[in-house]
């Protein structure tokens, strides 16, 4: 029983960081309609700002990771300026094959700036915390409550406000969000500052349990295809659902069916999903 | 039309430049010939191939900086004395990426471009591979790998540096089973070099009259978070925990299983260095308590030692490892066999005399004991001695 549940909290913690890379990653599927290779360099950039504003600048924990969502953000409406928004009425293979460019790039200008040997993030929440014989730590409470409170303002933003709901209009049709008066260009950039933002924040919670190095990217950015596949390409919700359901998976599977097949058991699920519902669980309406 | 056409001939023209650029580059150097003469110096290449970009690049550059800082050495001491004659030391590096295929056709390259009589290779992949050619193409590899395959191959013109690790089981075996108990999970790198030591423990731990009670592997390139995979092995109420791969995703899975209440020991596989995970771990061996592995270079009693490590500091500001370390000695090795040799370009000749380079070592660089070499299988066969840590501290356990 006690197993159970630490793999419960286990799959919840994994689920987290998944979660929020996904959100990113489908967010900026509605503007460029093609899954962001770039994504992963993003969070692995995010994950070196944050290392760096904390040994080098000496910040604090939580200030370091605003400075890190500031630069990543930046970084992800420079990319969008200068790479995708020339690309947009170029066919679709051109977005990704910029997009696996901008990828290697940044890993290899990472490399050159910090070379290539692992770094060790040291957050000030080391603490170790037993309830009920299972294991916490509260950097892991840390990214399960970060994560939910990341996704309610993510939330009210795009629902309830005026801004969030341009970016939800223009990710269901861009023509159409156009002819209203949108500015169709100032919201692309927003949501890549958002997308960069979530990519900075999941590293910086996620960093300190595992280290800094220039492929961390690779680590995170096929389970979030995987999530936004099974949740529906473009899918808020299903990028949230999804993130959990992968985490969950792994960290079952691997404990009541076996550890080395735990990648095969979530794409299996996913194979299931698709056959159930082609478009992932919650298919965004108004397609593409 | 006319607009096209340009584009395509300006594409053919930049595709072409691009490879002008790759013949071109690369390559460090263009001296002529392994034993040539440059500017009225006798010069020797040396080759090296092993990962200098990529996740493994820190790897391949800390075999590499061994290598260099020998030759530096050699040369700063007049060069390689053959009947009188000087020759330079001259390292010729070449990446391969990790991979075998890419290992392949550098060493290749080196015979052709460098005629290197020796190539040095710090994995086990790129090993395999020059070994299916290095006697056709009459070079000698500096082969960095502890995999005993590659002794057991028994090429004539392969020099096995690192201590073969299945002379590890023995002394990792009885250290843990007394001090913690029988009961081992197997949680190493989910590479093949992992796997290949999972299967060479298991069946000398069983043998010993211990029990494997879980046994998988931790994906180091896939893996955000060890905890589930902890968590499983520690249901089985492990004494021990075998783990291993690159130090500090290594030290990682000790933080972890630590923090989820393991208090036993760790078997530690031979890639991964105490000294080196005692960095990730907030620079204090409290959390590796009752780890055993490879003696950190840094702690060993040879008289070389001290010197050698501060040296090592002030070139490239960091202690070395057992990677710089043995890449280091089999260099000066290699050297003066090619005295004893009294050739600087026959392999055979110089592998025949490896054991007179061993023994010719000057005290100075004797940094690891290393007594004789084992001309069938061309291994090195160290005094093995390895650490574990004790209240903190790193004791010497000896192998046998």
């Amino acid at each position: 029983m006690d197993v159970l549940i630490q793999q419960l909290f286990n799959g919840l913690t994994l689920g987290s960081v998944y979660s929020l890379v996904a959100l990113g990653l489908t967010l900026v599927y509605g503007i460029l309609h093609i899954p962001n290779f770039a994504h992963g360099a993003l969070y692995m950039v995010g994950g070196y700002i944050t290392l760096t504003m904390m040994t080098q600048a000496g910040l604090n924990y939580w200030i370091a990771i605003v400075v890190s969502c500031l630069v990543v953000g930046g970084l992800a409406v420079l990319m969008e300026r200068l790479v995708f928004h020339p690309l947009r009425h170029a066919p679709a293979i051109h977005d990704k094959i910029a997009a696996i460019g901008i990828m290697l790039f940044l890993e290899a200008l990472v490399q050159f700036i910090w070379g290539a040997e692992y770094q060790t993030m040291v957050s000030p929440y080391g603490q170790v915390v037993n309830v009920a014989g299972v294991t916490l730590t509260m950097q892991r409470l840390l990214i399960i409550v970060a994560t939910v409170v990341v996704m309610i303002i993510l939330y009210i933003f795009l629902k309830k406000t005026f801004t969030g709901a341009t970016i939800i209009a223009m990710s269901q049709n861009r023509d159409g969000a156009n002819l209203v008066g949108i500015n169709t260009n100032r919201v692309a950039m927003l949501t890549f500052l958002v997308s960069g933002a979530l990519a900075a924040i999941a590293v910086s919670l996620s960093a300190p349990i595992n280290l800094v190095f220039p492929g961390m990217g690779h680590l995170v950015l096929t389970k979030a295809f995987v999530i936004i596949i099974l949740g529906g390409m473009g899918s808020i919700p299903g990028a949230i659902v999804g993130g959990y359901i992968l985490g969950f998976t792994e960290a079952l599977g691997a404990t009541y069916i076996s550890n080395d097949y735990k990648d095969v058991i979530a794409f299996v699920i996913l194979v299931l999903i698709l056959t159930i519902k082609p478009n992932g669980l919650f298919a965004a309406k108004g397609g593409h | 039309m006319g607009k096209k056409k340009f584009r395509f001939l300006s594409m053919i023209l930049i595709a072409f430049m691009f490879l002008l650029a790759a013949c071109s580059g690369g390559g460090s150097q263009t001296s002529g010939g392994g034993s040539g003469e440059s500017g009225g110096k006798n010069v020797v290449n040396i080759g090296y191939s092993g990962p200098l970009s990529g996740p493994a690049a820190f790897y391949g550059e800390r075999t590499l900086n061994g290598v260099k800082m020998a030759a530096e050495e050699i040369n700063e001491a007049g060069g390689i004395d053959i009947d009188g004659t000087k020759f330079e030391v001259k390292v010729v590096a070449l990446d391969d990426k990790y991979l075998p295929n890419e290992a392949g056709s550098n060493a290749k390259r080196l015979i052709q471009e460098n005629k290197t009589p020796i190539v040095f290779t710090p994995h086990s992949g790129g090993i395999f591979a020059l070994q299916v050619f290095n006697q056709v193409d009459n070079f000698i590899i500096g082969a960095y790998s502890s995999e005993p395959d590659i002794a057991k191959a028994q090429n004539p013109l392969t020099v096995m540096i690192p201590p073969r690790y299945d002379g590890y089981l023995a002394p990792f075996t009885k250290y843990t089973m007394e001090r913690f108990g029988k009961k081992i999970a197997f949680l190493p790198t989910a590479s093949q070099y992992g796997k290949d030591w999972a299967e060479a423990l298991q069946p000398y731990w069983e043998e010993k009259g211990g029990e494997v009670v879980y046994n998988s592997s931790i994906d180091f390139a896939k893996d955000t978070d060890f905890f589930t995979i902890i968590t499983n092995a520690l249901k089985e109420n492990p004494d021990v925990m075998f783990i291993g791969g690159a130090s500090e995703p290594t030290a990682k899975v000790v933080k972890q299983a630590r923090e989820l209440g393991f208090e036993g020991g760790f078997v530690i596989m031979d890639q991964a260095k105490l000294d080196e995970m005692k960095r990730v771990l907030g620079d204090s061996y409290e959390l590796l308590e009752g780890s055993i592995g490879v003696l950190p270079l840094v702690d060993s009693d040879e008289p070389a030692v001290p010197d050698y490590v501060k040296k090592y500091n002030e070139k490239f500001g960091e202690d070395p490892g057992s990677e710089a370390g043995l890449n280091y000695i089999a260099m000066h090795v290699f050297a003066k066999a090619m005295e004893a040799a009294g050739s600087v370009d026959d392999p055979q000749k110089i592998r025949k005399h490896i054991q007179d380079g061993l023994d010719a070592l000057p005290a100075e660089v004797k940094i690891y004991s290393i007594p004789s070499f084992n001309e069938k299988d061309g291994n090195f066969e160290h005094d093995l001695i390895v650490g574990a840590v004790e209240d903190g501290k790193i004791i010497h356990v000896p192998a046998e």
